[in-house]
């Protein structure tokens, strides 16, 4: 069946009245009455209150109260995090909440917010915080769950054992911040014991609604959550304390509450990426097979966990799957310290699993004298998955997190992936041998592959209405977090209806308007969410066809780019025949998507070219070329602007942003944009994205994840691309210019 | 209570008599006083351009000054040019060469964008880049961005030789 919507370019939905200034975000919205909130911080990394008085605070005309941890509930957002509570685990932990007339009333009142600490001993490094002697930041202790998170495949002594060569290595990824544009804000109305809050956020559902029904004591149907529109997700923005405190506050003053973050905390306060330290062991045979891989992480999860225990596993992906390899092994300890909490942001563990990963294949291939892309076309993981059995039954098995061997790719074009990108940026006429360039710039190309999984298995609802107007209102519960899923949704059910995409009207994100639905999150939306919009329009469909047949007198008819075709009938539009329509025609779809025969992964291989500047360390990136296996592209203008934005994106997280902490205090000293400094307009080439695979087998339309992937690649391929200008490998991201001298420096290739 | 002192603002043609305090940045005073809430606070540090308007037909970041500075000059926010039919070709652009994603940081960049083509009515790629230098895009979209810039300079000045 040839595809009308599906592939096709339509117009991003809701762009042109984000230009125009149209488009509400949150911190846009204003309510009656409205009084604006901010926030009390800690200056100590760990201290307890001892004495807290707000009654200056409070005489202040127009401020209308103040929250501390003796006047909320003593129900828990998360375990680890209270609403408030009486010790204090970073720079900047939230203390107390204020509502004001004015937000510069706020903030003054804070001023006058009298608090006595006790200070205790502060932790910052991951490894130390282990240590038995290290300060507890918790009461159950610094290792989170207790225990190191193991997972394996095979046996890996026993893959050692039968190892001609073993590598290894030590890497480190910094802490850093997300930083979307928008910063984190909630406006919380009540009416009597019902609640109201808009908000940034990726899961109206499945988190905000639960956790404050919970928190506040309300039945779940009493809360409605809403996120207008996102400026910004990055698979970040939920997990801390906005939106609780904005209600509190709501309900402590009777009147509409808004808090907003400035640009300072959202850096300090919304939640980084976590701080990896990794040793990785490989294994391989005489010809260069990796016979065992063995990763072991240990991630500086900060003072509140959050979704940290996601980004820990997602650290040994790659190392599990992305060559076929019989043993392989991952072990990682989530940790709490004193830093700002880390939380989840695009790709979660993966990046920085992969750097690790690709850096030390790298090595590899050129230590046996292979050149890096004939390794990995050799020894990448086919679609036939990892060797060995299965063993747990497939009813039984985690959808999205098997480790066993036996269970297939549904689909997997990473041979395709290599093969294109290393034609376009020319590998095989143009790479030199690693570190024979000369001069004080020296140029080299290099390469990395990475994998991932986009949520297969996860729940997700839709339901189509036509209605007697001559429209169809799609209702998912998912956040459009500005990838662009309102849209390929909206492709995905204008296609399975058989209608163009502007008879369609989208509402998302909106608890009271939207069946449940789970996260935006792990790239999951096109493959979970888009199966249950194509069921839901299909049966809406079948619904309208019989409607139109009887009404027509016709035995059947079809309905093709909103014309209605049939015996005798010639392109009747199909909205002149609803019109007279009792009620909606409904089609509904509740699904778990993906399989559990398969794992249904999106690919990548990215190339780059770079010149390394000997004598400063500055790296420049003369070409990037990325080219994936998301299966069909459901909007290829949208999927090439989601994969540049993401290489984008972690171009400067691999050559600068850092989040820097001041070791004696804990203050984070970098907190705005010229500090931690992001992309700008100027630094980098067009990226030159390649989509060389078929549509997956399994997927809607053959649509897998998208994302993520495009993040998950670039840290090796950047380090691998310096080491073919210098022969020096470095460990460590950021690759920042006294990095690349130091590295150089001691490995003798530049004058000490 | 600070103290406060009444002010004139001309925002989109319209004069607009208001009470603000000394403090009180023109960024606020358009978001939370007019609700005219297209210029964005992303930073309110001059960091970002998000907040871009025109004063006097020169584009400023509102966050960095203050609405006494302002006083009885015209203020046009991106509200106030999405009325304007010379507008529209940079809309239709921005749209058609999927210029953003997530859109925050659109509106201050739209404002500059439409400033940059009354001075340079054909700029080239680095001429916008170096132009539009102080924006940032977190989501990224800025290859879009500037072939959506470059595309509304061509739209808005055809020559006789451009298909
Ligand atoms: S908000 Fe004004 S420059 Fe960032
Ligand atoms: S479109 Fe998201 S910040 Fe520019």
């Amino acid at each position: 069946m040839p595809l009308h919507v599906v592939g096709t370019a339509v117009p991003r939905l809701g762009l042109a009245e984000k230009v125009t200034g149209a488009a509400r975000y949150t911190a846009d919205l204003k309510r009656p009455g409205m009084l604006y909130a901010r926030l009390l911080r800690s200056p100590h990394a760990h201290a307890r209150i001892v004495h807290l008085d707000a009654s200056e605070a409070l005489r202040l005309p127009g401020v209308h109260a103040v929250l501390t941890y003796r006047d909320v509930p003593q129900e828990r957002i998360d375990a680890d995090l209270p609403v408030l509570d009486a010790v204090v685990r970073f720079v900047g932990d939230e203390v107390a909440a204020v509502a004001a007339e004015s937000e510069a009333l706020a903030e003054e009142a804070l001023r006058h917010i009298r608090v006595d600490y006790e200070v205790l001993p502060a932790v910052f490094d991951a490894e130390a915080a282990l240590k038995p002697a290290a300060p507890a930041v918790h009461p159950a202790g610094n290792l989170v769950g207790g225990q190191w998170l193991v997972v394996e495949r095979g046996n890996v002594a026993q893959g050692f054992a039968e190892a001609a060569r073993v590598f290894e290595g030590t890497f480190h990824t910094q802490a850093h911040a997300p930083v979307g544009m928008e910063t984190r804000a909630a406006l919380a109305e009540w009416q009597g014991e019902r609640l109201t809050v808009w908000k940034t956020s990726r899961a109206v559902h499945a988190m905000d609604r639960p956790i404050l029904a919970r928190v506040l004591g309300l039945p779940l149907e009493h809360v409605r959550v809403i996120c207008p529109n996102m400026g910004g997700g990055f698979g970040n923005k939920d997990e801390s304390r906005v939106a609780v405190l904005a209600a509190l506050l709501a309900r402590r003053t009777g009147r509409p509450v808004r808090l907003e973050y400035t640009r300072a905390e959202e850096f300090v306060a919304g939640r980084s990426r976590q701080a990896a330290a990794m040793h990785l062991r490989i294994g391989v045979r005489a010809d260069g097979a990796p016979v065992a891989i063995d990763m072991q992480a240990t991630m500086n999860a900060g003072a509140y966990v959050a979704t940290g225990m996601r980004v820990t596993r997602r650290v040994g992906q790659g190392a599990l799957y992305l060559y076929t390899c019989p043993h392989a092994r991952f072990r990682g300890a989530t940790v709490y310290t004193n830093r700002p909490p880390g939380g989840s942001f695009r790709g979660l563990g993966a990046p920085l699993g992969h750097f690790a990963l690709e850096v030390l294949i790298d090595q590899i291939a050129v230590a046996l004298g292979l050149d890096p892309l004939e390794y990995r076309l050799r020894f990448h993981v086919t679609a036939a998955g990892q060797p060995g059995q299965r063993t747990t039954p497939p009813h039984e098995l985690l959808p999205d997190e098997p480790v066993e061997g036996g269970v297939p790719f549904s689909s997997n074009a990473l041979r395709e992936c290599l093969l294109a990108g290393a034609e376009r940026i020319g590998w095989w006429q143009r790479r030199q041998p690693n570190g024979t360039a000369t001069g004080p710039l020296r140029r080299g190309l290099g390469m990395a592959m990475g994998l991932y999984k986009g949520g297969v298995g996860r729940e997700a609802e839709a339901e189509v209405r036509i209605t007697p107007a001559g429209r169809v209102r799609v209702a998912i519960g998912n956040v459009d977090v500005g990838q662009g899923s309102a849209t390929v949704l909206a492709q995905i059910a204008a296609e399975a209806l058989g209608v163009p995409v502007d008879h369609l009207d989208m509402v998302l994100a909106d608890t009271e308007l939207t069946p449940p639905a789970h996260i935006t999150a792990g790239s999951s939306v096109t493959l979970s969410s888009g199966t249950a919009v194509k069921l839901a329009a299909e049966e809406a469909r079948r619904h309208l066809l019989e409607y139109a047949a009887a009404r027509l007198r016709v035995p059947q008819v079809r309905l093709e780019q909103g014309r209605l075709l049939g015996d005798g009938e010639t392109g009747l539009d199909w909205r002149s025949v609803v019109a007279d329509l009792p009620g909606d025609l409904v089609g509904t779809a509740r699904v778990t998507a993906g399989s559990r025969t398969h794992l249904i992964n999106a690919f990548a291989a990215h190339f780059a070219e770079v010149e390394v500047d000997v004598e400063s360390g500055r790296i420049r990136v003369l070409r990037y070329v990325a080219a994936h296996d998301s299966g069909r592209i459901v909007h290829p203008r949208m999927a090439e602007n989601q994969v540049s934005g993401g290489v984008l994106q972690f171009l400067s997280i691999a050559l600068r942003e850092e989040l820097y902490l001041d070791p004696r205090t804990g203050v984070t000293l970098n907190p705005s944009f010229l500090e931690h400094k992001g992309t700008s307009i100027v630094d980098f080439p067009p990226i030159e994205v390649l989509f060389p695979a078929p549509p997956d087998p399994l997927a809607p339309y053959g649509a897998k994840a998208l994302g993520e992937p495009p993040v998950v690649p670039v840290f090796a391929t950047i380090a691998n691309a310096v080491a073919n200008a210098t022969g020096v490998w470095l460990h460590q991201v950021p690759f920042t210019p006294q990095r690349v001298l130091q590295a150089l420096r001691a490995q003798g290739k530049i004058p000490a | 209570m600070a103290q406060r002192i009444p002010i004139t603002l001309h925002v989109n043609g319209h004069p607009q008599a208001l009470s603000v305090e000394p403090r009180t940045t023109l960024l606020e005073v358009l978001r939370e006083q007019l609700d005219l809430t297209g210029a964005k606070r992303a930073c309110d540090r001059g960091e970002c351009g998000a907040c871009t308007v025109l004063v006097d037909g020169q584009p400023m970041f509102a966050c960095h000054v203050l609405a006494v500075q302002v006083r009885e000059r015209e203020v046009t926010t991106v509200e106030g040019l999405a009325r304007r039919a010379d507008f529209q070709p940079l809309l239709e652009a921005f749209v058609a060469h999927d210029a953003g994603q997530c859109g925050y940081c659109l509106p201050g960049f739209a404002v500059a964008a439409y400033a940059l083509l009354r001075r340079l009515p054909r700029p080239d790629a680095w001429q916008i880049r170096w132009e539009l230098v102080g924006h940032i895009c977190r989501c990224n979209a800025y290859e879009k961005l500037v072939a959506a810039v470059q595309d509304a300079g061509r739209r808005l000045h055809p020559e006789p030789e451009d298909p």
